[in-house]
């Protein structure tokens, strides 16, 4: 009876255990891949003292399982800051009601086309949208060298894109749809479905298929493109229609500081550490990501926003269109041409 | 002394009663609420909760998975027969080896089988498709078939088998004698199966095979609409619960034969030529469910060195404790409450409401995992419930509410095979219905029971979908950490990572077996 007991006690401790209240730390929910925001978030832990409480996304949710909780926990919030790897989430959140405004000091140098214009999110590190090409199988001649070049025939069931529905490529088929209209971009996405484009299950995917060489190349972000390089695989990348094109999707980090959020305080010093110039060196180094500050220090191999021509998008905007395009984008995905 | 049996008898019935009420008012009522608001109050589907496309994924989703169920419970039921019923050589290898595939995520084996046709086939075409989705699934769920299986055919009488094989071939006793017998178990298996397969979402999402579940996460993660994501489950329930249904209207017709004295005496056969067959079979079953997969994954690990290797194991480390611990937390509320189920369905099967209690653990275990998830947060994410929503008591309550239903289905099993005259005497003695069920019912059943508890442990250890949505901040977790380290990782430090995952799986399991078996050696069940 008495081991019965000691059996329970242990047992009830196990299950309740975590569920005290600490106001001497920060929830952050992040979709940003934990091998790149767990090493921030613990510089801060340690230089702060203040105890930070992660909740990260996975690939297999598409990175949708931390703004799905957001959501549902909406009446309730137990997260203080949302650290998104792009701002559509964040625009997500603003629409939803389920985010608070805060004008960071830490932001004051991001370019306004960044921010949103009342605050409710900001951008810091950026990444971009990427064509990634095996070297094995496109000589450096043969490698497109716009968006559109995908539906020429030379590259008939050579490319794949993540599934539109999710993820940054949502967002550049968003972008695309607000840059160039409703017709031309429908006629593009016809032209590469007849060009028989691999539809895969995410960014990683696009990656690992060009590694391989089950594709010669794919849309894809920087960070997958520098990890793979690092990693030692044949590939290269090049940022589309940089001459005389529509330029590159620019996709910043974003941050949301939640509302009725526990503990405001600490999410706004979080917010504070993760916009500042040093977090994004620590990008930069760990995953290519580029620098929305000016002056912060690079590893070479980053390339800089200075030498991208960015394209020109409104974020909240395109966020909007996003919303529009989703049924259309999920016919698109499921048809056969 | 009428008055202590009274007593003894109303405390089972109370705590019964009482388990009952709190899984319905914990588990159940956080999904009907949910279920509830979404269809009543939030929900606006218009012709999209059913169409011609809904209908036509959900009857892709059901002819899916039952191939898939059909295969597992065949090659689970002649594998099982292989390796309890025959001397095949090596059969206590081959008895752990096959059931390897249990303890690894679908996820990770649907992208080792991938690797696998790449490297060897450059085309990976055939594997990404509905024959990739079947043949992934089957792998996977086969020794779960198998267990099921097994188990019932150890516990068949070997009386039975002896009388007959005086007086017909031995052909006529598998097929007259031991396989009506085992018909529960495999319809029980069929159905098991079937769930599994048709709430299954990564498997045919990574192979970009649309079925329903895929068309539900979208509804979630495309469009952010939680309503019609949880209406369109409640189809899926329906359909598990007509198939549940008719399974139950079945078997309570089924004959079901005693077992003797304290276990069972089991009955091996000698297959003479046919033992090679057996082997062969059982050797190619266990090289593509097994060796093929994991000697992709260790490559991948240690293609690079050991460097891999040594990272995966320290950025999991600090998660082992505290999933090992929560596992074991699961699997024993599992079979507590799977027990529950199975006592009052079995012993009182003309009651109704004693039957109710199944259909709430069907019910939960045919939800969608992501679904289920919602449904916890919706209804515990509120101050009243932070004690439950911010500790792991969350995430035991998703454990309970997804895997009770297998336990109560092996434990059902088990204890109609237990004969009724036993508790008849006892009835007739006075002995009271808890010592009954303490020195009687329990010791029959306690092979069951430890291999109810070893699914639920395995289940739990590596459950994913609903723990990635209601895991306490900060709490560290296998499963979560290896799919949230995989995200942009290497591929030999995820490859490390399932391995790793996998042998402490194994590791764990090792320990329960050798610490179990001094207790157990007096049934067959167990031996090798």
């Amino acid at each position: 009876m008495k081991n019965l007991f000691l059996f329970l006690s242990f047992f009830l401790l196990l299950i309740f255990s975590g569920c005290s209240k600490n106001s001497n730390e920060v929830v952050v929910y992040t979709s940003v891949d934990q091998i790149f925001s767990e090493p921030i978030l613990k510089d801060f832990e340690k230089e702060t003292g203040i105890k930070i409480k992660v909740i990260y996304d996975t690939e297999e949710t598409k990175s949708t399982g931390v703004l799905n909780r957001l959501i549902a926990e909406k009446n309730n919030p137990q997260c203080d800051l949302f650290w998104s790897g792009d701002p559509m989430r964040a625009i997500v959140l603003k629409n939803k009601g389920i985010s608070i405004p805060y004008q960071s000091p830490a932001a004051e140098d991001i370019p306004a086309v960044y921010k949103d214009p009342d605050y409710y999110w900001v951008g810091f590190s950026a990444r971009a949208r990427v064509l990634i090409y095996n070297k094995s199988l496109l000589d450096s001649s043969d490698v497109p060298k716009s968006i559109f070049d995908l539906t020429n025939r030379k590259y008939k069931g050579k490319v794949a894109i993540a599934n539109p529905l999710f993820g940054t490529t949502t967002f550049q088929i968003a972008a695309l749809f607000q840059y160039l209209g409703d017709k031309r971009t429908k006629q593009f996405l016809s032209d590469l479905k007849k060009n028989d484009v691999v539809i895969t299950t995410s960014n990683g995917d696009v990656k690992k298929r060009v590694i391989k060489g089950e594709v010669a190349c794919g849309l894809t972000d920087t960070d997958d493109a520098h990890e793979a390089i690092k990693n030692g695989a044949n590939v290269g990348f090049l940022f589309l229609d940089q001459e005389d094109g529509i330029g590159s999707l620019i996709m910043p980090n974003t941050l949301n500081l939640i509302k009725n959020s526990p503990h405001v305080e600490n999410g706004k010093k979080l917010m504070n550490y993760l916009l500042s110039g040093k977090t994004e060196a620590k990008l930069a180094k760990s995953c290519a990501q580029m620098p929305l500050h000016k002056g912060v220090k690079t590893p070479d191999d980053v390339p800089s926003l200075d030498n991208i021509v960015p394209m020109k998008i409104d974020y909240d905007s395109t966020a909007n269109k996003l919303v529009e395009i989703q049924s259309y984008l999920k016919k698109w995905t499921e048809s056969n041409y | 002394m009428k008055n202590e049996l009274t007593m003894k008898y109303k405390f089972q019935l109370t705590f019964g009663k009482l388990l009952i009420a709190v899984f319905t008012l914990s588990v159940v009522l956080p999904f009907l609420y949910t279920f509830i608001s979404a269809l009543f109050f939030e929900g606006s589907f218009g012709k999209n909760l059913l169409n011609k496309v809904t209908l036509y994924l959900l009857l892709k989703s059901v002819v899916l998975s039952s191939i898939v169920a059909l295969f597992s419970t065949l090659f689970g039921a002649v594998s099982g027969f292989l390796l309890y019923k025959t001397k095949i050589a090596f059969r206590g290898v081959f008895k752990i080896a096959l059931l390897l595939p249990l303890f690894v995520s679908p996820y990770i084996l649907a992208v080792a089988w991938k690797d696998f046709f790449f490297s060897v086939f450059s085309n990976t075409s055939f594997i990404s498709s509905y024959i990739g989705v079947i043949f992934v699934l089957t792998v996977l769920f086969t020794p779960l078939s198998m267990l099921i299986v097994g188990s019932a055919l150890s516990n068949i009488n070997s009386h039975f088998e002896e009388s007959g094989l005086l007086i017909t071939s031995f052909r006529t006793v598998v097929l007259k004698i031991d396989l009506p017998l085992i018909k529960p178990a495999l319809i029980a298996s069929f159905v098991l199966v079937f769930i599994f397969s048709v709430s299954e979402f990564s498997v045919p999402a990574f192979f970009g095979v649309k079925v329903f579940t895929t068309e539900i996460f979208t509804q979630f993660s495309a469009f952010y609409n939680h309503s019609l994501a949880i209406a369109q489950s409640a189809l899926l329930v329906i359909i598990c619960l007509l198939l549940l249904f008719s399974e139950k209207k079945y078997i309570s017709d089924a004959p079901f034969f005693s077992i003797d004295g304290k276990g069972t005496s089991n009955k091996i056969y000698d297959l003479q030529n046919g033992n090679l067959f057996g082997f062969i079979y059982l050797s190619a079953l266990l090289i593509v469910s097994v060796l093929l997969p994991f000697v992709i994954l260790f490559v991948q690990s240690f293609k690079d060195g050991t460097g891999k290797f040594i990272q995966a194991f320290e950025l999991l480390a600090p998660t082992f404790a505290n999933s090992i611990l929560l596992a074991v937390a699961g699997a024993l509320l599992i079979v507590l409450i799977g027990f529950t189920a199975a006592n009052y369905s079995v012993r009182q099967t003309n009651s109704g409401k004693a039957q109710v209690f199944n259909w709430l653990l069907l019910l939960i275990f045919a939800i969608p995992s992501t679904v289920f998830g919602i449904s916890l947060i919706k209804f515990y994410n509120r101050p009243i419930f932070n004690f439950i929503y911010s500790s792991y008591a969350i995430i035991l309550i998703g454990y309970a509410g997804k895997f009770s239903f297998i336990s109560a289905k092996l434990i059902e099993n088990a204890l109609k095979q237990i004969p009724s005259s036993l508790n008849e005497v006892a009835v007739i003695e006075g002995v009271s219905p808890l010592s009954r069920l303490i020195k009687i019912f329990i010791p029959l059943i306690l092979p069951t029971l430890f291999a109810a508890f070893i699914i639920g442990f395995i289940f739990s250890l590596g459950e994913l979908g609903i723990t990635i949505m209601v895991y306490p901040p900060g709490s560290e977790i296998m499963p979560i950490k290896v799919f949230t380290i995989m995200a942009n990782a290497p591929q030999s430090l995820t490859s490390s990572m399932s391995l790793i995952v996998f042998s402490i799986t194994l590791l764990i399991i090792s320990l329960f077996f050798f610490s179990v078996k001094p207790f157990f050696k007096n049934y067959n069940y167990l031996d090798d």
